[in-house]
């Protein structure tokens, strides 16, 4: 199904796109701009910003291992 | 080298085979230098973050963020492009259907000749 494919796809780049814009925006425009600005309501602390990320890419790094855990086991278990 | 300490070379010259004995070798080789290439990558750049970090050319504030938002971006774009890969890719349904027809063919001269077929 190629438009199934196309959907995913654009999807995949949307988010991406959007998670790229709200970070630079958060991190680099954010801290030039007057601290009574009504943008600043939109966007979390900046502390969260490196939380997050990091968060993020633990949970990911967790996720995988455990992954490939689970397949090891599989594949073990089958071979004997 | 000392060729005692390395007990999975030892296996290997126990078989007196000494062609796959030096592939072996070689193989274990370029992985290494494709690691220590690596290790000497990171370490390149962390070093770079560092002296700039001496030289106070970057504010303070945003010390620890920018190698973070680096990482971030560098992810994001990942993503873009596996996404317009994905977008992109071309499915050829003329040849889809020559393949099926091709498929058939097979399973039935197969069958027709004693062969299992069956797809489990």
């Amino acid at each position: 199904m190629e438009l199934a494919d196309r959907a995913v796809g654009l999807l995949l780049s949307s988010i991406s796109l959007s998670i790229f814009t709200y970070y630079t925006f958060w991190i680099i425009i954010l801290p030039f701009v007057d601290s009574d600005h009504f943008i600043h309501k939109y966007f979390l602390p900046q502390d969260y910003a490196i939380l997050v990320p990091v968060f993020a890419g633990i949970t990911l790094l967790s996720l995988l291992s455990v992954f490939i855990g689970m397949v090891m086991l599989k594949s073990k278990k089958k071979k004997a | 080298m000392e060729l005692w300490k390395r007990f999975d070379l030892v296996m290997f010259t126990g078989t007196y085979n000494t062609a796959i004995l030096k592939s072996y070798i070689s193989f274990v080789s370029r992985t290494m230098k494709h690691v220590v290439k690596i290790l000497s990558l990171l370490v390149a750049v962390s070093a770079f973050w560092i002296a700039l970090l001496q030289a106070a050319i970057i504010p303070r504030s945003h010390t620890w963020l920018l190698p973070i938002y680096f990482v971030v971006s560098l992810g994001c774009y990942g993503l873009l492009m596996v996404g317009i890969g994905l977008m992109q890719f071309p499915t050829c349904p003329r040849e889809a259907v020559l393949l099926q027809h091709d498929i058939t063919e097979a399973k039935d001269f197969l069958s027709a000749n004693g062969v299992d077929v069956r797809s489990d």
